[in-house]
């Protein structure tokens, strides 16, 4: 590892957000109020000093940043008013950034003309797609007086296109995911991890990824389940989406307690009540984990918050039998979901729904292996 | 001489809150010693030292008709003055008084609470049999000479001497080289709020130089003064190689410290490598205005090495107090100067403490200097020149306390906090004026807390950085403190002074002039007429070393006479023999 403190480090991150990084003199207030501060994990204090210094490569072996919920209170009880939670953030993206082997993270971190051609572009490129490769639109109402959806956009090619998406999205995911193992466990640790420790140790992934239970260790309870609301609701028409298109995208209406529409009606109030919250926050800035956005930040919620919207506007005008209606809302929809995928699951904001577990679970191996060191 | 009337004698055992009574029992002293004979009142009480213990003595005094007192408690260097004054209101002659110290040589200094009472027990008897040979002595007052000698022209120096020369007193003012200003005169900005020491000092140096009341002596040192408070009296050589004698009544040191040397550090490479620089030589560099390595190239990675010299045993324990402010200023400066360098801060603990100088560390906390800290005593960092291609010339490399991890710096130029020490020749004025020094070789005060900048010697003050490493506005403080004191004995017009002087019987003096060559202050002649010695009571200090060292016992330190002293340890003597 490269042992050469470096200046450039903490300019160049001054991109990914972070704020008042020379400030912090390390009296280790921090550490004591964080409530998720555990043996060996000693955050935020350990990952600032290696910032401070550009220590790049200590820096890259941290789960730190992951395990930080940023409940904000390290941040009000700074006596320089260093902003530790901001700085744990910032670190977020730049990890997210540091595992990505394409480089388009940083770009879209770093610069909002790439992230915004990016969106363009796919957006552009989806409508073109509509207007060209789709059959000719019939607009006559099926026997209950809905729209025949499946008519403009049958669910066997959008399955398709939708496994294809999820295909692309999830191995760049899964290789950036065994980056950041790479680093964090086998750079991280002086110990080889035993196989059996893996596997004893995978059930945190999933009590991790479904409870978030580190997050409800928060003073502030009601984030945990607004976040949970939002993580559960997407996460659940992600599915729906994905794996049971055929159910779901269907002409039948069904009865509003039938399953189907059950589901979709938890999955978007769940959506709604977190992104409220999140933007409600995000403008107020009462709270220190609101008061600093990156551009980024508010791009995500900018576009899932439209993605929900031009969602409920299919399912209503379907409904009511609005032909023209359900498909120009249908378009929308799909020109922003697919950009917003594409960019915010393998190279930005959503990324951290697979770092933030697994990261739960490299720390469970870093601290296996060191428990055998001692 | 034991006085004619029978002696009435008041003891009185302290407890010093719990200080005396938790390791010698008050009560069963008070009892012992209330039984011998002469002794009138003895009685214990929580604190001497308190108003209502002194009026317990006073009250006492006119009660019982006492006329001598002794008082069981601590060390005489603290309240022997106290108790005398409470004499002396009594009507009685505050010499007619003793102290048994059951303190600090008693209670302190054991752990055996019954041993320690019947030391206490003897201590006391050996005072009470001193006491009764006690002689009334008259206080001597000494007209005060108006003049004020301060040595040393640095700040604290003109300081002083502006202050003392404004209240319209002479002055003399020496000063070891040939232009005034110190260690000031080498610094471009001060901290924490970056005036420039130039425009300071210059105002400082115009206004002492034209003062009427103040007379400058360049490259003079002092080697030896006479007298004592109001009277000193010492010989300078001037600049044409004169010698000329001044008289004063109050002395003011002000010497200063210097710089430490940095290549006593040998793994900071001080001296081998030639852009390691000691932060006064940064301070010259800066006030040319432009900061270039010795080759002339524009540094782009400059290190900061904080606590060189100091807070480490092998070198100076103590903290000089100013350089971590003085390394923030740099940082600071060095920002403005080169706003696209890497500046790099590595410091023991960062000591931003006093007015507007936490500000400044905040301040310069927000201009991306990358602080880090390391091991003072334990594991000071390595300076070496570098040798692979591409790298900058040197590389510092230590272990960061906080991270733990070994790590290297690329330097182009590195900043040595030095420290401040005593000069060599501090001993030398040390003895000239007759004040002592503690291990780091600072002059000791008279009191650290209640009287910072007098010293055991009346009539000599410390002002500044002689005294403790310290800042440009501590030192004016102590300077004008000192200055203050001066004036207000000028004022008075005299002073007391000591006058436990020796005196030599002319009937018993055998003029062998033995006392001549032990006298330490020069404080005896010769009466070649009269073939006797002769005490000039002026320069005597009472050392009491002519005393001891007459063969014929024609010297008396006065109230440390043979009968005195003897009867104390008999006194003692026979108490300890009594209570076996």
């Amino acid at each position: 590892m490269n042992n050469r403190v470096n200046p450039d480090l903490p300019r160049e991150l001054r991109e990914f957000g972070i704020r008042d990084w020379n400030e912090c003199y390390h009296c280790g207030t921090c550490t004591a109020i964080c409530p998720l501060t555990a043996q060996g994990f000693l955050f935020p204090r350990k990952t600032i000093r290696l910032m401070q210094m550009g220590l790049k490569d200590h820096l890259s072996t941290c789960v730190e940043p992951w395990l930080c919920y940023y409940c904000g209170e390290c941040s009000e009880q700074c006596p320089r008013n260093a902003n530790p939670g901001e700085l744990m953030m910032s670190l977020r993206r730049y990890l997210t950034s540091l595992y990505d082997w394409t480089g388009l993270s940083k770009k879209f971190y770093t610069s909002k003309v790439w992230e915004l051609a990016f969106i363009i572009i796919f957006a552009i490129l989806v409508v073109l797609t509509f207007i060209f490769v789709l059959p000719p639109l019939d607009t006559t109402l099926t026997p209950q007086g809905g729209v025949k959806v499946n008519s403009f956009a049958p669910f066997h090619i959008i399955e398709y296109f939708d496994w294809a998406m999820a295909i692309v999205v999830a191995g760049l995911l899964v290789s950036n995911i065994l980056r950041m193992y790479y680093r964090v466990v086998w750079q991280g640790t002086s110990n080889k991890v035993g196989l059996l420790d893996h596997i004893r140790e995978f059930w945190h992934l999933i009590y991790n990824f479904v409870v978030q239970p580190k997050f409800s260790k928060c003073e502030d309870k009601s984030y945990w389940l607004y976040h949970w609301l939002l993580m559960s609701g997407y996460t659940i028409m992600f599915i729906l989406i994905v794996v049971f298109l055929p159910w779901f995208q269907t002409e039948k209406i069904h009865p509003p307690w039938h399953l189907q529409r059950a589901l979709g009606y938890y999955a978007t109030i769940g959506l709604l009540i977190g992104l409220t919250a999140a933007i409600i926050g995000r403008l107020k800035k009462q709270e220190f984990k609101f008061q600093f956005s990156h551009v980024s930040d508010w791009l995500f919620l900018v576009m899932l918050t439209l993605t929900v919207i031009t969602g409920i506007l299919i399912h209503l005008f379907r409904v009511n039998g609005m032909p023209w209606a359900t498909y120009v809302s249908y378009i929308a929809h799909m020109a922003i979901l697919v950009p917003m995928i594409l960019i915010e699951v393998p190279f930005s904001k959503w990324s951290h729904l697979a770092y933030r577990p697994f990261a739960v679970y490299f720390a469970r191996l870093q601290k296996s292996a060191m428990t055998k060191t001692a | 001489m034991r006085s004619m009337e029978e002696a009435r004698i008041g003891v009185y055992v302290c407890w010093c809150g719990n200080n005396i009574a938790k390791m010698v029992d008050v009560e069963l002293v008070t009892e012992l010693i209330g039984k011998l004979p002469h002794v009138v009142v003895s009685k214990n009480y929580k604190y001497m030292c308190s108003d209502p213990g002194q009026e317990l003595i006073a009250e006492d005094i006119l009660e019982h008709n006492l006329n001598r007192v002794v008082v069981a408690a601590c060390s005489p260097r603290i309240h022997e003055l106290t108790f005398r004054k409470v004499l002396e209101k009594s009507g009685l002659n505050p010499y007619l008084f003793e102290m048994a110290n059951i303190r600090e040589q008693d209670s302190w200094v054991h752990d055996n609470r019954e041993a320690a009472t019947r030391k206490a027990v003897e201590l006391v008897a050996g005072a009470i049999s001193r006491v009764q040979y006690h002689e009334p002595l008259d206080k001597r007052s000494v007209g005060i000479n108006p003049a004020t000698l301060v040595i040393g022209g640095g700040v604290a120096g003109m300081s002083a001497a502006l202050e003392v020369a404004n209240a319209g007193r002479e002055v003399y003012l020496l000063e070891k080289t040939e232009q005034l200003g110190g260690m000031v005169s080498h610094f471009d900005l001060t901290f924490p709020y970056l005036y420039d020491a130039d425009k300071m000092l210059e105002v400082m140096i115009r206004r002492t130089i034209n003062h009427p009341h103040i007379k400058v002596f360049y490259n003079t040192t002092i080697s030896e003064v006479h007298g004592y408070i109001g009277n000193f009296e010492t010989t300078i050589q001037s600049d044409s190689n004169q010698e000329q004698t001044l008289t004063f009544g109050n002395i003011i040191v002000a010497t200063g410290l210097r710089p430490f040397d940095a290549s006593r550090v040998g793994q900071y490479g001080y001296g081998r490598l030639p852009n390691v620089i000691t932060s006064v030589e940064f301070e010259d560099l800066l006030r040319t205005g432009q900061v270039r390595t010795k080759e002339g190239n524009i540094p782009q990675n400059i290190a900061i090495i904080h606590c060189v010299g100091s807070r480490n045993t092998e070198f100076h324990e103590y903290c000089s107090r100013t350089c971590c402010q003085v390394a923030l200023k740099f940082a600071n400066q060095l920002r403005s100067l080169l706003p696209d360098s890497n500046i790099y801060d590595l410091y023991a603990d960062m000591r931003a403490f006093g007015k507007g100088c936490e500000e400044l560390y905040t301040a310069t906390s927000k201009k991306e200097i990358i602080f880090m800290m390391f091991d003072q005593q334990h594991e000071l960092p390595q300076i070496i020149k570098s040798v692979a291609p591409g790298d900058p010339p040197m590389l510092i490399f230590f272990r960061e306390k906080i991270s733990g991890l070994g790590l290297e710096i690329p330097a182009d130029m590195i900043i040595l906090m030095v420290g401040m020490e005593a000069h060599p020749d501090v001993k030398d004025i040390a003895h000239a004026v007759g004040i002592s020094i503690c291990s780091n070789a600072f002059f000791i005060e008279k009191h650290p807390k209640l009287d910072p900048v007098a010293t055991t010697t009346s009539g000599v003050y410390i002002v500044g950085n002689c005294q403790g490493p310290k800042g440009i506005p501590d030192s004016v403080a102590q300077a004008k403190a000192a200055a203050a004191r001066v004036l207000a004995t000028i004022n008075q017009g005299s002073v007391h002074v000591e006058v436990t002087t020796a005196e030599v019987n002319e009937t018993l003096c055998c003029g062998c002039q033995t006392c001549i060559m032990v006298c330490p202050y020069t404080a005896i002649h010769y009466d070649r007429e009269k073939k006797v010695s002769v005490v000039n009571e002026v320069l005597c200090k009472g050392c009491g070393t002519c005393g001891s060292t007459c063969p014929t016992g024609a010297i008396r330190s006065k109230h440390f006479t043979d009968q005195q002293i003897l009867s104390q340890i008999d006194g003692l003597m026979k108490m300890a023999l009594k209570i076996e």
